[in-house]
């Protein structure tokens, strides 16, 4: 069962066509990651989602119904602009959102996040005494404090040291499988790559990608070529059947041409260098994104 | 409305903890009451330090009389009567002939004089002073002072030179003292209020006397609380709005809530923190009266109208400024708000005077029900002596009630729209926009 269907959404700001003619199902229970480059329409369609903004077309249902301007209940909410009062004292500021979000048994639930994030010892402080990234995990408390059974983050990661990173990612693996669908759009595509059940990919306003990561990449098939070797780069100049390099120094991962066969490339290589590693892959995500919202792609796509 | 109510005990909590609502609570009755203060203070603290004038007088009649007044002055009236202590200045004049053939040099000479502090003033008195009918006749009473305007000494010695002048035509009138009395007796007008019934004894009520406290000091008291009440919650929505869109706090509480819960909730705020203040006024002001024996002064049946119309009236200001709020992007936008949005609670302000001087006149009448000044003017007009017609405070409240809702109506779809939008200016084609297309 979907817990969100989007049918044939559009927003227009002025002139600006932030998304246009989407159609999205979400299935209860899921990790849904929403990537695409800055303003290209992730935020414009969370907040659809969550009511903050009304579609000018198409409609929209949670749980299967529209809730036109009522709020969703049962919804936790992690904007891209994290706001907090700054005077309140943080275990008062739970509890009120808690209060607001209608949340139950507030006292202990408070109580095992601030300790499960680390900020036991500052809940009698006030929010302007922490850091950015401590301000983070507050809003994220705050988000998911009254057990909602659909949680939409906007990018939850940035700003968060790895260790912070990895504890905020078991936490939502954790709430996944207590039940909760969880929405979360990011800029970080191993992250997605590893968390996410199914990914879409939203540029200049229009769908580009949804579905499993297996389905987006086997729709680009393994034209991917890892290689490691002696020569490094250098080997590559002038090889035939490559469309582009990419490469990381002591790895180059090569787009192949259409049509191009990777063993011929092997037997080149092998005349030239040492060869320590040669993996035919499927794109990674970051190269999947980096493909479709490259420079050329954008004039490719504006003509 | 459960949201609503988690949103005004917060703002309610956020306001009444804070060290300048606390500070505002016992500042503005100090300084409203410190202006009374300050009169009662100067009545009481008058200069005593002698007053030295010259009196040139042409007419040649008014030089014994002001003599025997100014002696009865000097020895009797500027000390106190039980204790004997100096509580007014003694006035030390000097009687000065007139020269004729120089009396512009002489009225220089004595200008400067004054300029240099040695005299307070000098008068000069019209040679005709006595019988001013006739062509070509110089009667006057001319008081020459660096501030005559507003130098009060002056009525003094008008005072003397009439009561003089009017015992000397009763002389010539060949009148005695009492019918010279009989023939000036003065009779000063009474302002009274009306009769009425007790509803309780049905007994019918004398008419008690009016006085200035109760037709102009009751009114705007009422009125400058009522101000304050609204400068106090509804004006900081603007600020508070805005810092709350700025600081992203309003994204995060609209995914939670509606822009209208959420407004609401904040206005809703505000009227409590002015309930609160104004329970405090009233009730201190009541017992204040109470003790001081002057308490038909409390205008019991205008309170539970002045509470209906003041909630109302933050509703109004305090929508419209948190719409406006939505709107703003910085301090310089909000400022250029503050201005148009408190205007309701400022332009009754200048029309204190009209409206006391006549409440039941049609300038009063007329703006009474308009209705972003009915609660201002209306409560003015009610706690005046004079009796308003009925029908007037309720047609008032029901305008105010539609246009309250109106102006939340507009309030919210302007809040709605414009929360979210970042880096557009607040001009009245936005504001339009967002009130009426969204």
């Amino acid at each position: 069962m979907n817990i969100i269907e989007l049918s044939g959404i559009s927003k227009t700001f002025g002139s600006v066509l932030a998304v246009n003619d989407l159609s999205l199902e979400v299935p209860k229970g899921s990790i849904y990651g929403f990537i695409g480059p800055n303003g290209s329409g992730k935020t414009t369609t969370i907040r659809m989602i969550m009511k903050i903004m009304y579609p000018d077309r198409g409609t929209l249902l949670v749980n299967g119904q529209d809730h036109n301007f009522e709020r969703l209940e049962n919804v936790g909410y992690l904007p891209e602009d994290r706001g907090l009062y700054k005077k309140m004292k943080i275990g008062e500021l739970l509890q009120f959102h808690g209060k607001l979000n209608k949340g139950s048994d507030l006292p202990r639930q408070i109580n095992y996040w601030l300790e499960r994030l680390e900020l036991k010892a500052y809940k009698d402080k006030k929010v302007e005494t922490l850091s950015k990234g401590m301000r983070q995990k507050l809003q994220f408390i705050a988000t998911i404090l009254h057990q909602p059974e659909l949680i939409i983050l906007d990018e939850p990661f940035s700003g968060l040291d790895p260790i912070n990173a990895d504890m905020m990612k078991d936490i939502i693996l954790e709430l996944q499988e207590k039940g909760a669908t969880i929405i979360f759009s990011t800029h970080d595509m191993a992250m997605a790559e590893r968390m996410c059940d199914y990914i879409f990919m939203i540029y200049k306003g229009k769908k580009v990608l949804d579905g499993t990561l297996d389905h987006i990449q086997n729709e680009y098939g393994n034209d991917t070529l890892r290689i490691q070797s002696d020569m490094g780069a250098n080997a590559l100049n002038g090889m035939k059947g490559i469309e582009s390099i990419n490469n990381f120094g002591q790895l180059q991962e090569i787009r192949l041409e259409e049509g191009a066969d990777p063993q011929l490339i092997l037997a080149e290589l092998l005349k030239i260098t040492r060869i320590s590693k040669f993996e035919i892959t499927k794109p990674s995500l970051n190269d999947i994104f980096i493909r479709i919202a490259s420079p050329e792609r954008k004039e490719a796509v504006n003509v | 409305m459960y949201k609503i109510w988690t949103l005004f005990k917060r703002e309610y909590r956020a306001a009444v903890k804070t060290k300048s609502f606390i500070i505002s609570l016992v500042l503005v009755p100090i300084m409203m009451g410190g202006g009374f203060a300050a009169m009662i203070i100067m009545e009481n603290n008058k200069d005593t330090d002698d007053k030295h004038f010259v009196v040139i007088d042409h007419s040649g009649l008014m030089t014994a009389p002001l003599q025997k007044a100014l002696e009865t002055r000097n020895s009797v009236d500027i000390f106190h009567s039980h204790t004997g202590e100096k509580i007014d200045a003694a006035y030390v004049v000097e009687f000065m002939e007139p020269d004729i053939q120089n009396q512009k040099a002489q009225q220089l000479a004595l200008s400067d004089r004054v300029e240099s502090q040695e005299l307070h003033a000098f008068i000069e008195i019209g040679p005709d002073i006595l019988h001013p009918t006739g062509e070509e006749k110089e009667a006057y009473l001319k008081y020459y002072s660096q501030h005559s305007f507003n130098d009060q000494i002056r009525y003094w010695f008008q005072n003397v030179v009439n009561n003089n002048l009017r015992e000397i035509r009763a002389a010539e009138l060949n009148l005695d003292e009492a019918q010279a009395q009989d023939l000036l007796w003065w009779i000063n007008v009474e302002g009274m209020g009306l009769v009425t019934v007790n509803k309780k004894t049905g007994e019918q009520q004398e008419a008690e006397k009016t006085n200035e406290m109760q037709s102009f000091l009751v009114p705007y008291v009422l009125l400058i609380i009522m101000f304050m009440l609204v400068m106090m919650s509804a004006i900081p929505q603007l600020s508070s709005v805005m810092e709350e869109k700025n600081e992203k706090i309003a994204e995060v509480l609209l995914g939670t809530v509606t822009p209208f819960q959420f407004m609401m909730g904040k206005v809703m705020g505000g009227i409590g923190v002015s309930l609160t203040t104004a329970a405090i006024y009233v009730t201190a002001g009541v017992f204040t009266l109470n003790y001081m024996g002057m308490e038909s002064l409390i205008p019991m049946e205008v309170l539970p109208w002045f509470f209906i119309y003041t909630i109302l009236f933050i509703l109004m200001v305090g929508s419209g400024m948190a719409a406006l709020g939505a709107t703003c992007n910085d301090n310089k936008d909000a400022q250029s708000l503050t201005f148009p949005g408190i205007l309701p609670a400022i332009i009754p302000m200048f029309l204190i005077a009209p409206i006391i001087a006549d409440p039941t006149g049609p300038l009063a009448t007329t703006i009474a029900l308009i209705p972003p000044f009915t609660p201002t003017v209306m409560v003015m007009r009610m706690a005046s002596s004079v009796t308003i017609p009925m029908w007037q405070p309720v047609v008032g409240l029901i305008g105010v009630i539609l246009y309250t809702t109106f102006t939340v109506w507009i309030g919210a779809r302007i809040f709605r729209t414009a929360i979210l939008i970042q880096g557009q200016k607040p001009t009245f084609a936005t504001l339009y926009k967002y009130a009426f297309k969204g």
